[in-house]
């Protein structure tokens, strides 16, 4: 009998790592291999025409931080790329800063409408994606700049009298980002207050507290897992943000994005700008494993 | 305003709902309700749901305001207050524990949103725990108790900041039988040392008849009779009230003269019995008598002053047995003997008994 059941044991898992063959394949496939590839040719060299030659460097690595000397191959630490990394991670921060903000009550009207009105509601959160993020883009390039929709109203109405810059500004490109990833920081959140029983906050009420209390002790710590999503999914896509600072900041104001694909245009210099994904992509690991870390802590504290 | 919802002298709070209706769109939910309830007072309001017993409890803690009426605690009229306001708490019908907070956490809340110090707080929750019988629970997460220790918790974080008025909203209802029993004997225990006033809310006759000091029965928004659990069961005020709580016989029959407390009724099956009378029932006509099973007896068929009935069904108890029997004009009678040690089984299904009716004991409903 419990041979028997061994058996059975051994073929059910021999099945079920059968069936786990194509998900496997389609990550080594699409997410492993290509990455492999990215890491390798950040430590070649760089092919005078594009693309790589096949000899180790870590040329790459060195310049992410300081300068070679055209003459004299010295080296002297040039901050310039890392200003980038760090305006593109307080971009990041702001950003999902703003659509928290923004987004936590949004999703919470949403949760509390009756319950057969809130699909019509998450519908219309999602409208936006019915078009390309390009379109969506250049419709605000519309809306802010100097002979756009708000200059335009605010001439017309006789608050300006002459058009405030708003394209091509850092306002610009947080406006973008915002406007871009609202709904990411919405719908997570969305979910877990929909689930949220609302009896919980009459029992806070009924324990004397107020209702900041109510909020704070009560609807945010259970909606933190919500919270937690739409933070990653706010912060990940912002800060790897090409097409948004790309137009909104007119290249002006390069996000860690642009740079990376400059490198792999103009600039062909592709084990740089592999360089920069890998370290780009670093940066997010840890902010997502230092995110994680806390809201685990919460939840057994 | 915190400062009344503070500790104070352990005394439950006196409350007086005076003419309170609430309507939800066209739809009356409580009707002119005028109830007092005293300090310390074990108060259960009884009803099938949707009678408007949940409604008036929540506009007693204030999720509801009264669409009329005034709602007065200790004289005061707290009406217009909002729940963080009141000095009542209460436990809900699915505990509404916080699930991201630990045991103690949970009953220190009330006292932590009054801005208590952390030692008071600290020593209350272990008092409460104690009280719950609970003392090692405090640190472990409300997700891994049982509901009847769910239950014990929501009690204890009620109870915590010492509420002059608990609110009790069938909070026995998810729990099994057994800890069902166990729950009510601790409830009155609780309420009895705490010396707060309780107001209990549930659908269960027998709940409400164990633990109530009094019972208000509630039926489509109205309060139909306020009384002690004997005086409701013994004297039902109307149809309703004598067919809710507990079991009953109802019994039609013409009132022929009426005497001291007591009227005489020719039954429509045949016995003339002396049953008792509210003041407010006419000296003769057609009347409603109920009679309780257990009040009934089983008598030789044929006996003078009893009535011959069919046994149809037997159903055994334990402690009692309930006999379904019908009378030959097609009336259903209930009657419940208690089963003695080593008596006989006795009645067979089919058999012919006759049932008496003893005087004084059957209570005319005025119709």
């Amino acid at each position: 009998m419990s041979e028997l059941a061994s058996l059975q044991d051994r073929q059910d898992r021999r099945r079920h790592r059968l069936l786990a063959l194509p998900a496997i394949l389609i990550m080594v496939i699409l997410g492993l291999i290509p990455l492999m590839i990215v890491v390798v040719y950040s430590f070649l060299k760089s092919g005078e025409y594009g693309g790589v030659v096949p000899q180790f460097s870590l040329e790459a690595y060195v310049s992410l931080l300081f300068q070679r000397d055209m003459f004299d191959d010295t080296l002297t630490f040039s901050p310039a790329y890392l200003e980038i990394y760090i305006r593109t991670a307080i971009f990041g921060v702001v950003t999902t800063a703003i659509c928290l903000l923004v987004g936590f009550p949004t999703a919470y009207f949403m949760a509390t409408r009756p319950a057969d009105k809130r699909n019509l509601w998450v519908l219309l959160l999602t409208i936006p994606f019915w078009s390309n993020l390009l379109v969506r883009t250049i419709a605000v390039m519309f809306i802010i700049r100097d002979e756009g929709l708000i200059n335009t109203i605010l001439i017309r109405l006789g608050v300006l009298d002459h058009p405030v810059t708003l394209l091509f500004t850092n306002f610009a490109i947080l406006l973008g980002l915002v406007y871009s990833f609202l709904p990411f920081m919405v719908l997570p959140i969305y979910a877990s207050l929909e689930k949220f029983d609302f009896r919980l906050a009459e029992a806070g009420f009924d324990l004397y507290a107020n209702r900041l209390q109510v909020l704070t002790q009560i609807i945010i710590p259970l909606a933190k897992p919500g919270i937690v999503t739409g933070s990653i999914l706010v912060f990940v896509p912002a800060f790897g943000a090409y097409v948004t600072p790309l137009l909104l900041g007119g290249g002006s104001h390069l996000m860690i994005g642009d740079l990376i694909a400059l490198q792999f245009g103009s600039s062909r210099n592709w084990p740089l700008g592999s360089a920069f994904s890998i370290v780009l992509m670093i940066f997010v690991m840890l902010a997502l494993l230092f995110q994680i870390r806390r809201s685990g802590q919460v939840n057994h504290g | 305003m915190k400062n009344s919802a503070s500790h104070q002298a352990a005394s439950g709070g006196a409350v007086s709902i005076l003419g309170v209706l609430k309507d939800f769109g066209n739809f009356r939910a409580v009707v002119d309700v005028s109830i007092d309830i005293r300090s310390n007072e074990f108060f259960t309001l009884l009803g099938p749901s949707g009678c408007g017993k949940t409604t008036l409890l929540r506009m007693l803690a204030g999720f509801e305001a009264p669409s009329a009426g005034r709602i007065l605690l200790d004289g005061a009229d707290i009406s217009a207050l909002p729940p963080n306001k009141r000095p009542i708490n209460t436990v809900f019908q699915n505990y509404a524990l916080f699930p991201h907070m630990t045991v103690a956490e949970n009953i220190g809340f009330g006292l932590k949103m009054l801005g208590k110090p952390a030692a008071e707080i600290a020593s209350t929750v272990d008092e409460m725990l104690r009280l719950v019988r609970l003392e090692h629970a405090g640190n472990r997460a409300v997700t891994q108790l049982s509901g009847g220790q769910q239950q014990r918790i929501a009690l204890a974080r009620a109870l915590a900041p010492r509420p002059k008025l608990l609110l009790l909203d069938e909070p026995l209802s998810a729990l099994d039988l057994k800890l069902r029993k166990s729950m009510q004997i601790e409830l009155k225990r609780l309420q009895q040392e705490t010396e707060i006033t309780f107001i209990f809310v549930t659908h269960d006759q027998e709940e409400a008849l164990t633990m109530s000091d009094r019972i208000a029965v509630m039926n489509g928004g109205k309060v139909l009779q306020i009384g002690s659990a004997h005086e409701i069961y013994e004297h039902p005020a109307d149809r309703f009230v004598a067919g809710f709580i507990g079991e009953t016989n109802f019994l039609e029959g013409e009132l022929t003269g009426s005497a001291g407390g007591a009227g005489t009724v020719q039954l429509r099956c045949g016995p003339t019995v002396e049953a008792l009378t509210a003041k407010s029932v006419a000296s003769s006509g057609a009347v409603t008598i109920v009679v309780r099973p257990e009040q009934l007896e089983v008598v030789v068929p044929g006996s003078p002053q009893a009535v011959d009935a069919t046994v149809e069904q037997i159903v055994y108890f334990g402690t009692d047995r309930h006999i379904h029997a019908r009378l030959g004009d097609g009336t259903a009678l209930t009657i419940r003997q208690q089963n003695r040690p080593g008596a006989k089984e006795g009645l067979s299904q089919g058999e012919r008994i006759g049932v008496a009716i003893p005087p004084r004991v059957a209570q005319i409903l005025k119709d």
